[in-house]
């Protein structure tokens, strides 16, 4: 997924990135008028992706017969490639994990006892009933790598600036998930606000809105995320960041399989 | 017809229509073949398509729809999801108000959960079945699937795969798989279950799919004890379904809470109602079969009797009744088509009622098609299949032989026998 989803708080780059961020947002109103799409889609990636990241989340799905689920988890993230996530409350969900090692998954139910890797298109399932998909968790966040983009036109969104690029999957990226993207991004801060995600036929698969964007250190972070999956018409999702730690040290064995089985 | 007179002659009849039929053995054979082979044909055609149509339409009530079903309402609206927290809930208690009903042969709990099974490394996502083991002998009858008749019992964390859906996944008996689902409260579920069996139902898309496990399985790893997903009613007599179905209704009523939606097969889906069309349509088939043995037999016959126009002359000439020649050709043709027929019948019957015991194989096509079609076919014979095909036998060689009869006699004896 994108770095705000599910709390995997992708960190493309490390070092470079964190000076290049840098370098943008001393210079980035004053080279607005000039901006290139790919030079758009640099600076979301520079401010989006983090060496590393903490983030305790509420995850809130409303069906549309009115009942609503909430859960929270806690995830952490390392570079673009390694993710873990679990879940503590309610109870009865308390203690699933999901560790994402480049684009892998596993499942770790603690009533199952084993890991089950899942994949294919299995991936594309909702993360826990949510409009959240495995999938959306064990994608490459790198929208510079991923994708050609076009800038399409600017427009203001909830009263902020926002360029809106349309982004097509590389030809050699045939494999992800959404083939194109529309991306309303904030023209100061360099957080997408909005995305409409395609599937290759055009099918409109997913709307993504994020707000409640917040300043961490040099960089702006969007504590709101909410995501309607279209083929799953039933429910709508929010994820509200509780607490967001940027470019902490993490311990490496988090992201390992006997960690993900073994629990703390 | 004006000139056949209206007293009746007493001729010998019979004895000569007897007679005549042995006078020219080759024409005689041939016509009462004819008569047998469609006689046959009819009797054995209508117990198939009344075997195939039944076979389909149990198997379907057996594996799918029951006669009566109730599930929670807006389950069959997103069916396609196998939406378990839709579910029935409080179902023994349910399951002992519908048993009560004195036109209820059995109620059966299922749970069918959309599942991602793990196996050797691989996953593949899977229709799990939980079932009522014990109850279910005499419906979807798992202990019939079992291949090495080792069924998962319940109580226990056993599973059976579909042979297929075992293969593709590299699966053996003795092997534990993990199961993942959705749990009644939307979120993930999951199991170690080992597999006791292979299951074989003879249905390609359960096969390429289907894993059964006790009920209490299901309950377990969907997080609804007590509860299923649908309650299957078996009535003794399948044509109350419906009037059945509205008075489970009510009766259910004050014991559940929520709204339940409580169906006849009939009410259920597309299929059943195809099914009903085609009964129509397979009424025009059958007429159809009949009409085309009565051409068979009249087309014999014609020719037969065409070949006699001589004789027929000469009888003419020779002072005999135009009305009498007539009569004793009428009754030569019933007694031929009465041959044929009781033999064609006997003969039909024969293969019809063997076939109902031993069945017809179609497993191998069966696997090609989604349909609940369980591989095996049984004829279904009637008494009225045989009577049907004996009256058509019978009443198209009369019939038959009535027009070239009427044709020569208005002919002059002289110009008959110059024919």
């Amino acid at each position: 997924m994108n770095r705000t989803t599910a709390g995997e708080v992708g960190g493309a780059g490390g070092a470079g990135a964190l000076a290049l961020a840098l370098l943008f947002a001393l210079t980035a109103w004053s080279a607005q008028a000039q901006l290139t799409p790919r030079e758009i889609l640099e600076r979301v990636d520079a401010n989006m992706t983090m060496t590393t990241a903490r983030v305790n989340a509420q995850m809130t799905i409303t069906y549309r017969d009115g009942d609503v689920r909430n859960l929270i988890y806690d995830a952490w993230a390392q570079g673009t490639e390694q993710s873990f996530l679990e879940f503590t409350a309610p109870a009865r969900d308390a203690g699933s994990r999901f560790l994402r090692l480049e684009n892998a998954m596993w499942i770790y139910l603690p009533r199952v006892g084993k890991s089950v890797r899942i994949q294919g298109h299995m991936l594309r399932q909702g993360l826990m009933g949510s409009d959240f998909s495995y999938g959306d968790a064990s994608e490459n966040p790198s929208m510079v790598e991923d994708y050609d983009a076009t800038l399409v036109g600017e427009e203001v969104l909830d009263g902020r600036p926002t360029y809106v690029v349309d982004l097509m999957a590389k030809p050699e990226r045939r494999d992800l998930a959404y083939q194109r993207r529309k991306v309303w991004v904030d023209a100061e801060r360099w957080v997408p606000l909005k995305e409409e995600r395609f599937a290759r036929s055009g099918k409109l698969l997913k709307i993504a809105l994020l707000g409640d964007v917040r300043r961490i250190g040099d960089r702006w972070y969007p504590f709101r995320v909410e995501m309607d999956d279209a083929l799953q018409t039933d429910t709508r999702t929010t994820l509200q960041m509780l607490s967001v730690e940027l470019d902490i040290r993490v311990p490496s064995e988090v992201f390992t399989l006997p960690y993900l089985e073994g629990g703390e | 017809m004006s000139d056949l007179p209206k007293k009746r002659r007493r001729l010998p009849v019979l004895r000569l229509a007897w007679r005549n039929t042995r006078r020219n053995t080759r024409r005689t054979v041939l016509t009462v073949v004819a008569v047998t082979v469609a006689v046959t044909a009819i009797t054995f055609m209508f117990a198939y398509i009344t075997g195939i149509l039944g076979n389909l339409v149990d198997s379907y009530a057996r594996s799918e729809s029951g006669h009566v079903r109730i599930r929670k309402d807006g389950y069959t609206e997103r069916e396609r999801l196998m939406p378990v927290y839709l579910k029935v809930d409080g179902v023994s208690e349910l399951l002992a108000v519908v048993r009560e009903h004195p036109d209820v042969e059995e109620a059966v709990p299922r749970i069918r959960s959309s599942v991602l099974v793990d196996g050797a490394g691989s996953n593949r996502p899977g229709l799990l079945l939980g079932l009522d083991m014990d109850r279910e002998a005499a419906y979807l009858n798992p202990q019939d699937m079992a291949v090495n008749g080792r069924p998962p019992r319940a109580g226990f964390a056993e599973v059976m795969i579909g042979t297929e859906f075992a293969e593709k996944l590299a699966i053996h008996v003795g092997d534990t798989i993990t199961v993942l689902g959705q749990t009644a409260y939307r979120s993930l579920g999951g199991l170690r279950l080992v597999v006791t069996d292979l299951a074989s139902s003879g249905m390609s898309f359960l096969d390429n799919s289907m894993l059964v496990v006790p009920i209490d399985q299901a309950q377990l790893l969907a997080d609804m004890p007590d509860a299923a997903t649908e309650i299957l009613v078996f009535a003794h007599d399948p044509e109350l379904a419906e009037p059945l179905a509205a008075q489970l209704k009510d009766s259910l009523e004050p014991h559940v809470s929520g709204d339940i939606e409580v169906l006849s097969w009939l009410d259920q889906g597309p299929l059943m109602r195809t099914m009903q069309m085609m009964r129509p349509m397979l009424a025009v088939v059958m007429g159809l079969m009949l009409l085309m043995a009565g051409m068979v037999i009249i087309n014999t016959m014609l020719m037969t009797v065409m070949e006699r126009t001589q004789e027929l002359g000469m009888q003419a000439a020779l002072g005999m009744r135009r009305s009498d020649i007539v009569f004793l050709i009428v009754t030569e043709g019933l007694v031929i088509g009465l041959i044929g027929g009781v033999v064609g019948a006997i003969l039909g019957s024969g293969v019809g009622i063997w076939l109902e015991h031993t069945g017809i194989d179609f497993t191998a096509a069966a696997r090609t098609i989604d349909l609940p079609f369980q591989g095996m076919a049984y004829p279904d014979w009637r008494v009225s299949f045989p009577l049907i095909g004996m009256a058509c036998g019978i009443c198209a060689a009369g019939v038959a032989a009535l027009y070239p009869a009427l044709r020569a006699i208005k002919m002059a004896p002289a110009e008959a026998l110059r024919q």
